[in-house]
């Protein structure tokens, strides 16, 4: 990533939740350690952008540059490819503060996929609108519209399939789940579009 | 716009309070679950597991992200999955349940859960809270008490087992000692009586009740046990066969026997054997031999000086061949005559009449005398006869010099009677400052091995030596042997099948048999 795409990213007006940088704070700690999360911070630092994880408030709204930023660093730092990325937004999905929060309102999948999912977004950033468009339990199958936003394909290309299916997962009762990304509007779309498919 | 721009101020420090608070409380919440000990999952109505603490990731082995997603059923039993949800569905919870739960390994680990229903605001369930509590160490200390438990109860039983087969055995023991034709007495360590079985009772005229727990001492208070106290002495020593008179008509014969437990002495048995009967019949037998034998002697007597008379033709002359018929009849007549003697001289010492006349004698020439006395019977069987005495003068020693002849003369007579022609008889005198020893030494048939006990008891004829000659007494070694223990000495024998014989005794030098008299 050069200077100026990291400026360009970091111009853009949204935010999100502190949540999201306690959640890789915690994969690096767990799969690298200390010693990992110290060159993730002098990565990001040189990068022009330093975060300190560790005051990171889960509730508070950051730049959404700077989620692209430590997903970027950790490619940088340790070599992670898209999987690793993608599993990083999945694992997110059981840490995540807000998520817990809203377990409390996981009674049916209907209800998570059309009511809460929406909110979940909301919840965590400020643009952005998440479209619950079908869900299938019968051909194991469920679409979801990303609309009005545009970020980096990093995340939304690789970090959001493996954090939707995530999602997914707490709610229908399988032992695999596959995202992928229909559409993007960073390539020319109207907006992201996601197809999630169970066994 | 000041104002406006005061009261954004004022919420966002607001807004920056609550997020602060939100935190700490996010911190709270996250230790509390992460310390507590019990592991608790959360789980869906779905039965999926949305959240699980570090005590649960311990328990099955599964990290946090690798549980979350998952159905409980993953670590229960199915059905057992479906009864826990539908009685907290029920219920509102389960109180504790035991069941097993499955690590990642496979495990199989006994535990107990319990359940709480997890309702929102609209009194919706939301999910199932499964707070699980670890059972292996509680199963272990179970099983290890179960099987103690188990090991004392068979060992009760064994020790129960042992108690009854000791008390079968005891009664089987008891009822032995009670109907055993013999009397039976126990000493303890102590030296007390413990047990009298009525035998005993009946030989002493005497209760065991009276007497248990009585000591030696204290036993010679009673006249009917003085004998046997004073044979058993201050300290019960072993006794084998041992007569005693207890009263007219009633003789024992006492023999002790250490009880030992595991190689440690218990006490000592006292067995009293009647022996009355036998000591009656004895002195039957020993009245009739010697009636028979005294009434036997004095025709024999008057037939041996009529023959003699015949023999020397004072009644007359008689032929040749008349005079070898009557000198046949005369030897056998006279070996009549001894026998008559040695029978005598049998009940006599049965009867503790073998009176001695004992003499300070020089035993070397008395010993000569004897051997001289057989140069021509040896002549005649063809055998040489060998008299080795020490140079130098024998010690005087007390003798009845009759007897003891007559006992030098039994040793030698059945030497020269038992060793076939062209074998030797040696006689050898030796002697120390205690005592004097004569050995008497042929080359003849020897006694076998299986009759060595009784050589020296009354009648006894070696089988080997009754086919080779049929005269004999078998009286000689059992009278030699009492004179020589009436003198105080000692006499043994070797003796090898074919090879033959050495009898040996010896006699205690003056001073030693005037000691030895002094004890009677």
């Amino acid at each position: 990533m050069t200077k100026e795409e990291i400026e360009n990213l970091m111009k853009t007006e949204i935010e999100t939740r502190g949540v999201v940088f306690q959640t890789d704070r915690d994969y690096v700690l767990e799969k690298k350690g200390e010693n990992g999360l110290k060159e993730l911070e002098a990565e990001l630092e040189r990068m022009g952008h330093p975060i300190k994880y560790k005051q990171i408030k889960s509730m508070a709204f950051y730049p959404a540059g700077l989620r692209v930023l430590s997903l970027q660093a950790m490619k940088n730092v340790f070599g992670f490819d898209d999987e690793k990325i993608k599993e990083i937004g999945n694992i997110a999905t059981k840490k995540s503060l807000i998520i817990k929060l809203f377990v409390r309102y996981f009674l049916s999948t209907e209800r998570v996929f059309f009511q809460e999912a929406p909110r979940l977004w909301q919840k965590h950033w400020t643009k952005g609108t998440l479209v619950p468009v079908e869900m299938d339990e019968k051909q194991k199958r469920a679409l979801l519209r990303l609309e009005n936003f545009n970020l980096h394909h990093l995340y939304c290309s690789v970090y959001l399939r493996g954090y939707f299916a995530g999602i997914l997962q707490m709610i229908i009762k399988t032992p695999q789940i596959s995202c992928e990304e229909t559409k993007c509007s960073l390539k020319g779309d109207e907006y992201h579009e996601y197809l999630i498919q169970w066994k | 716009m000041e104002i406006n721009e005061e009261n954004r101020n004022s919420a966002e420090e607001k807004i920056s309070t609550l997020l602060d608070d939100l935190a700490s409380l996010e911190s709270y919440i996250r230790d509390l679950f992460s310390f507590l000990p019990s592991p608790v999952c959360l789980v869906s109505s779905a039965k999926i597991i949305l959240e699980a603490n570090p005590a649960f990731e311990k328990i099955t082995g599964y990290k946090t992200e690798e549980m979350i997603g998952k159905t409980i059923d993953v670590f229960f039993d199915k059905e057992r999955t479906e009864e826990f949800f539908e009685r907290t569905l029920k219920e509102g919870f389960i109180k504790t349940e035991e069941t097993f739960l499955f690590d990642k390994d496979k495990n199989s680990i006994p535990v107990s859960i319990s359940t709480i229903l997890r309702k929102n605001e609209e009194e919706e369930v939301v999910g199932f809270f499964f707070v699980i509590f670890d059972l292996s160490e509680i199963k272990k200390t179970e099983k290890i008490l179960k099987d103690t438990q188990l090991a004392l109860t068979n060992m009760l039983e064994d020790v129960e087992e042992a108690k009854d087969r000791e008390e079968q055995e005891k009664n089987k023991t008891l009822s032995i000692i009670t109907n055993l034709a013999d009397g039976l007495l126990f000493f303890n360590n102590e030296e007390k009586i413990d047990l009298m079985n009525s035998q005993a009772e009946n030989f002493f005229g005497l209760g065991a009740k009276e007497i248990i727990g009585k000591s030696l001492q204290e036993l010679d208070n009673f006249t009917d046990l003085k004998p046997l106290v004073k044979l058993l002495g201050k300290k019960i020593e072993k006794i084998f066969r041992k007569e005693i008179l207890i009263k007219k008509n009633l003789t024992l014969e006492v023999s002790t026997v250490p009880i030992l437990r595991e190689k440690t002495k218990t006490g000592t048995l006292v067995i009293l054997h009647d022996i009355s009967r036998e000591k009656m019949i004895e002195r039957m037998k020993s009245e009739f031999v010697s009636l028979a034998a005294h009434q036997l002697r004095t025709p024999l007597s008057a037939i041996k000086w009529t023959m003699k008379m015949l023999i020397e033709g004072d009644l007359g002359k008689i032929t040749k061949e008349q005079k070898e018929f009557i000198e046949k009849t005369y030897h056998s007549n006279e070996r009549m005559i001894e026998l008559i003697n040695d029978l005598l001289d049998v009940t006599r010492i049965e009867e503790g009449r073998y009176l001695y006349k004992p003499m300070l004698i020089d035993f070397g020439p008395v010993a000569q005398f004897v051997v001289n006395l057989y140069k021509e019977e040896v002549e005649k069987r063809q055998l040489k006869l060998e008299f080795k005495k020490p140079e130098k003068k024998l010690p005087g020693v007390m003798l009845d010099v009759e007897k003891i002849k007559l006992a030098i003369q039994n040793l030698i007579e059945n030497a020269i009677k038992y060793t076939p022609s062209g074998g030797t008889v040696t006689v050898a005198l030796k002697h120390d400052k205690n005592e004097i020893e004569l050995s008497v030494q042929d080359s003849g048939v020897g006694i076998p091995e299986d009759q060595k006990e009784r050589v020296f008891t009354k009648f006894f004829r070696g089988a080997n030596v009754i086919r080779m000659e049929t005269e004999g007494t078998g009286l000689g070694l059992f009278i030699t042997k009492n004179i020589i223990e009436a003198h105080g000495g000692r006499i043994w024998f070797e003796s090898e099948k074919d090879k033959g014989s050495t009898f040996y005794f010896s006699l205690p030098v003056k001073k030693e048999l005037e000691s030895f008299l002094g004890e009677f």
